[in-house]
This record gives structure tokens, sequence and C-alpha cells, in this order.
């Protein structure tokens, strides 16, 4: 029993980094990536590449990879306490972190919301319950724009306060039911289901669906609540000139060998986009001889708007979605020294 | 830790080609019913216009041609494959423009192309759009014959800057025209929420969107074609120098018109206007009618992708 033992002992003092060869090769086996140098991509920029074309013409992903110095602890944690609203092309307006069982006062910055186009279009929107607002058709009812007038911002306070109790309850289901609970949009006279769109995002990627399937099945995305507990947080941001509130989560688990997988849904947005999920795989490697991690990225994304893309708009879209997340994560390694 | 700026690109917004102009994202719509589902494998576009232009003149010197009217009919299908490199264009275009001419006038009462379209959309970049395109066919007046076929084709890009603003340059090659080559540069530029300002040519314009379905816009629209006229054309109007002679035929028109959304696939765009520029150039020959005083015309397309 001792060499075995001893073995068994080595192998948990290793140190937590698993070879170049097998990162590699790894993510060949479930990426588009199938030939990184980490030596060379550790020297150069994100390398991003677009998906094959999925079958729902709502969908859109692009996977990009990176390597960055540090382990992927280091990584994931980096990413928490990186605050990304400073970048102000992002248009982020107001972001705010949720506790686990959250209430309509955790949505009370929303009368601070910005006096802007963006903000006052969403603001007439919900005024006269526009088709555009992905809600539910209860949700809708529930609107009354009568009772207390002004609220000290450009929000009026019936507007926040419909928004406050519908974001309040969704974060609360999807806290305890997952993405599976939330209402479908069938305000917006398409029974669109943010649990189904995620699914199907990622029923369209087998390879990625396969690599994630044991973390995911241990978040909310595209089910129940799962066993991990997510980091929950609402934002009011800009898309296509026009306010959007939405709801995301983040979840992260250490696999073997020092590596991880993290996750970030927003699985509602009151418009733009029916629900986005961006997925990380994480490897500690050795680039240059310095502890660095291999970073994987699959971003995707439902939205009414892709439908109507056609031919060379399509290579359009893909290209700003490259683009958008190239900027992102040299944003991200510039804020992090990384 | 949050998603980071994965909404940038979603925000709508354009792009231009050379000589097309399309939004990055098309606005979204409540229209339920799609009449392309059964064609939902398939991707391409389609475009079926008739142009009327009333009470026309043009002069060549003291030779005044008075109130002739023209039609401009346009069908094309043009289907987009997407291939590993980019986007296949292939289809197929009618032109045909007819003039309400009075006898003995020496120019043709007809013009016509067929063509195929065989071009390709690549991304160079994730920043920059590549279009190459050629439309070989027979360009000619009533009758076709091989001696009227041409080639002429376009390459362009578009450099992205953002979502809300564009580059536009490229070439327009056609060895029957009087310059063959052709460069032009054009901007799209989204200048707020429902304001578009779309310099790209053949159609140049401003656009407002009044509703989700609803544009409204003015603007112009530049054409430019070369046609071979028949061997015995010359024969025929007295004036030998024009058999099988080229003649460029170009217009301009500048209008307001609306589009509107019916269905995701189909969009119906009416315009009216005036047109104050119009030329038949026999230019080897060096016989040429230009216009001589605008003319009111209206327009109405129904076109759409798929």
């Amino acid at each position: 029993m001792k060499p075995l033992l001893a073995s068994l002992l080595l192998l948990l003092m290793a140190k937590p980094i698993i070879s170049a060869a097998d990162a590699v090769a790894e993510l060949a086996a479930f990426s588009v990536f199938d030939k990184v140098d980490i030596n060379a991509l550790a020297k150069s920029d994100v390398k991003t590449e677009k998906v094959p074309p999925m079958s729902n013409a709502r969908f859109l992903a692009v996977q990009s990879c990176y390597v960055t110095s540090g382990a992927p602890a280091k990584q994931i944690e980096a990413l928490r306490q990186w605050n990304p609203s400073k970048h102000r092309e992002l248009k982020i307006f107001l972001h705010s972190d949720l506790p686990r069982s959250p209430s309509t006062t955790d949505f009370s910055k929303l009368k601070n919301a910005p006096d802007n186009g963006s903000v006052r279009a969403l603001v007439a929107d919900t005024e006269k319950m526009s088709s555009d607002l992905q809600i539910s058709r209860e949700e809708a009812k529930k609107f009354s724009s009568g009772g207390e007038k002004g609220g000290g911002g450009a929000m009026p306070a019936p507007v926040a306060a419909f928004w406050a109790e519908l974001l309040n309850a969704r974060a609360r289901s999807f806290a305890s039911g997952g993405t599976s609970a939330q209402s479908p949009y069938d305000h917006t006279g398409e029974a669109i289901k943010p649990g189904d769109e995620l699914n199907g995002l990622l029923k369209q990627q087998d390879k990625i669906r396969r690599q994630f399937s044991v973390f995911l099945g241990e978040t909310g995305i595209g089910r129940g609540a799962g066993s991990l507990g997510p980091e929950l947080y609402w934002e009011l941001l800009d898309v296509d000139d026009k306010g959007v509130l939405t709801l995301g989560a983040s979840y992260s688990r250490a696999g073997g060998a020092g590596t991880y997988q993290a996750a970030d849904v927003l699985y509602y947005a009151s418009g733009g986009y029916y629900v986005a999920l961006t997925l990380y795989q994480m490897w500690p490697v050795s680039a240059d001889g310095k502890p660095s991690t291999l970073v994987w990225r699959g971003d995707m994304i439902s939205s009414a708007s892709l439908a109507s893309l056609h031919g060379v708009e399509r290579l359009a879209s893909e290209g700003a979605m490259m683009k958008d997340i190239s900027k992102a994560v040299t944003a991200f390694r510039k804020d992090t020294g990384r | 830790m949050r998603i980071f700026s994965r909404l940038a690109f979603i925000r709508a917004a354009g792009t231009a080609l050379f000589f097309v102009a399309v939004p990055i994202f098309a606005e979204e719509t409540n229209s339920s019913f799609d009449w392309f589902k059964p064609f939902s494998s398939l991707s391409g576009e389609y475009t079926a216009e008739e142009t009327y232009v009333s009470d026309a003149d043009v002069r060549r010197g003291n030779r005044a041609i008075h109130n002739f009217d023209e039609s401009d009919t346009i069908l094309r299908f043009v289907l987009t494959p997407r291939v590993k490199i980019g986007v296949l264009r292939l289809g197929i275009e009618w032109e045909h423009f007819s003039f309400g001419f009075p006898d003995r006038t020496p120019l043709p009462n007809t013009l016509q192309e067929i063509s195929a379209i065989i071009g390709l959309d690549m991304r160079l970049s994730d920043s920059i759009l590549l279009r190459i395109e050629s439309q070989p066919g027979f360009y000619g007046t009533n009758n076709f014959d091989f001696n009227q076929m041409n080639a002429p084709f376009i390459a362009g890009g578009t450099y992205i800057y953002n979502p809300n603003l564009q580059f536009i340059l490229g070439v327009s090659v056609d060895v029957e025209r009087e310059y063959p080559v052709i460069p032009a540069a054009g901007i799209r530029w989204k200048i707020a929420r429902q304001w578009v300002i779309n310099a790209v040519l053949p159609q140049p314009r401003l656009e407002y969107e009044a509703t989700k379905n609803l544009t409204l816009y003015g603007g112009g629209n530049i054409k430019q074609t070369n046609f071979r006229v028949d061997d015995d054309f010359g024969n025929e109007h007295g004036k030998p120098a024009l058999n099988h002679a080229v003649l460029t035929y170009s217009e301009a028109r500048a209008g307001i018109g609306a589009d509107w959304k019916i269905a995701p696939s189909l969009t119906l765009t009416a315009e009216a206007g005036y047109q104050p520029y119009r030329d038949f150039d026999f230019y080897r020959a060096e016989v040429r009618f230009h216009e001589d005083g605008s003319s009111p015309y209206g327009m109405i397309s129904l076109h759409g992708a798929f």
C-alpha cells in the first residue's frame, strides 16, 4: 500500500499545472481552435473566431482564446473583481449586485437612472406597454401608470416600481428555479422562453455542451436551480439606443489539475436580445516558463434582430461581435495588468 | 464576474458595401407571417421594381424630342449561400427601359440587359468587408445577340469604424464605358436613433425611421449602363455611324419615398420625385442627347431578403 499512498500524496502535492500539450489538445477537442501555440498566444492579442452558422437564425456565437499570466484561480478572481462600467463605450448606465434572495429595494437605483435618450425610450415603451417590451402578458397587466409621480430621475416612480417588481420576481424565480422558471416573453407576440433559448444555443454547439455538461448541470442555466450558488446582478444598459434592463448570473467551479470553468448568463432582458451566455474554460499552463492561464471563451447570443440578417449583414454582425469581444478582453487584460 | 461588452455589437446599425447599403442589424418586425418560411433553408434576396417617368424632353443641338415617357422595370433574384470564405452571390437580373419616343427618333425605344450575378462577399477582418461582383450578360436593345455581351464588375470595401459609422471605397469597371474605371467613396452614418445618412452610390439617402416597420427617406438614384444597339440601327435612323454602337444611358432621380416592411422578408417601397438629369450618349460616334427639362417620376418596388 505504501507506494500507492506515496503516489497519491505526490499527486495531491503536485503543482496544479497540466502540460501545455494536454491543454491544447483539450481545447482543440471542443472548440474551433484546433492548433494553438501557447507561447505565441501569450505574446499576442486575443484570438477570435466565428463558429459555423447555426440553424436558428436568432443565434450567433463567437469563440476566443488567449493566454494570461497567473493561475486560473487568480483569473477567476480578477474577473469577479473587474468593473467594466468605467469603460464608457459599454454604455452600462447602472450595475448592481444582488443577494441570493433579493427584494425590490435591491432595485432602488432605478430611481437614479440617468436622463438620456435611451432611458427615455425605455420609459416611453413602458408607459405605453409597447409590444417591444420583452415581458410576459401577466407581467404587463401589473403596470399602472397612476399613483405617485416623479422619482427624482429620468424614470417616473410608477415605471421604476413596475420594473423593480418585475426584476425582483424574475431574479427570485431564477434563484429558486433556474432559467426554466422564467416566464416567456409572450407580451411581444412571440412565445419566447429564455430557458429554451439557452438550451437551443447549447444544443447547436454540441461539443461545447458536452465539454460543460457536468458544470452546467450544477447551474440554473437552461434548467432548474442547480447546486452551485449563482452570483446575481442586474443592469441598465443601452442596446440599439434604447435602455434595456437585464438580469444576470455568474457561476464558476474548479476542476481537476487547477482548471476552472465559469459561466455568465443574461437570463432576462427587457429588449434588444433574448438571452446571452458566456462560457469560460481555463487551464493552468506555463508560457515562457511563467505560470499562466490558457483561457477559452465562448460567447453566444439569441436575438430577434439577428433573425432578420442575411448574407453580408450576417458577416458584418459576426465581425462586429468578434471586434467587441476582442476589445473587451483587451480592456480586461489591460485593466488587470495581464 | 459579469459578461462584458457582449452587447455593444447588437445595436441596430448598418454597414454599406460599395453600391449597396444594408443594415448590420435590420430592425425587428412584429409581422408574424413570413412568406418565405418554406425557403428558410435558402438565403437570398430579390427585387421587383417599376419606375414610370413622364413628360421628358431631351435635346441634341437643334434637335429636340419632347414629351416622351419612360418605363424602367427591374427583376432581380440572388441566392446568397454561405461558404467557408464568405457569402456567394449567384443570381440573375433583368432591367428593361422602354421609351415612348416619337417616330424616327434616332434613339432606341428599348434598352435592356439580362445578366447573371456572380459575386462574393468576404470579411477580410473584424472591421473590413469586401465585395466583388460581376454581371456578365447581354446589354442591348430589342433583340439580343452575342455581340452585345459585356461583363461589368464592381469591387469595393467597407470599413466598419463602429456600428454607427462606416466608410466605403470601391471601383466600378466597364470596358464599354467612356471611362472604364470609376472610383467612388461613401459614408453611412447613423447620426441619431432614427436618422441615418446613407451616402452610398447609387442610391444616397437620408433616412428617418418613423416606426419599426416604416422608414421615410429623401435621396437620389444614379443609374448608368452601357448598351450596344443593333447592327443596322444607324442605317435605319440615317446615321450609319450608329450601327452596332455603344450607347451609354445615364439618369439621375431625386425624390422622397417610404419603405414599409410588410413581413420579415417583404418590403414595399414607394417613391416619387423629379428626374433632373438624363443622357443618351453614343460617345464613340459623338452623338449625344441630354436632358432638356426635368420630369416627374414614380416608383414602386417589392424587395426583401430571406
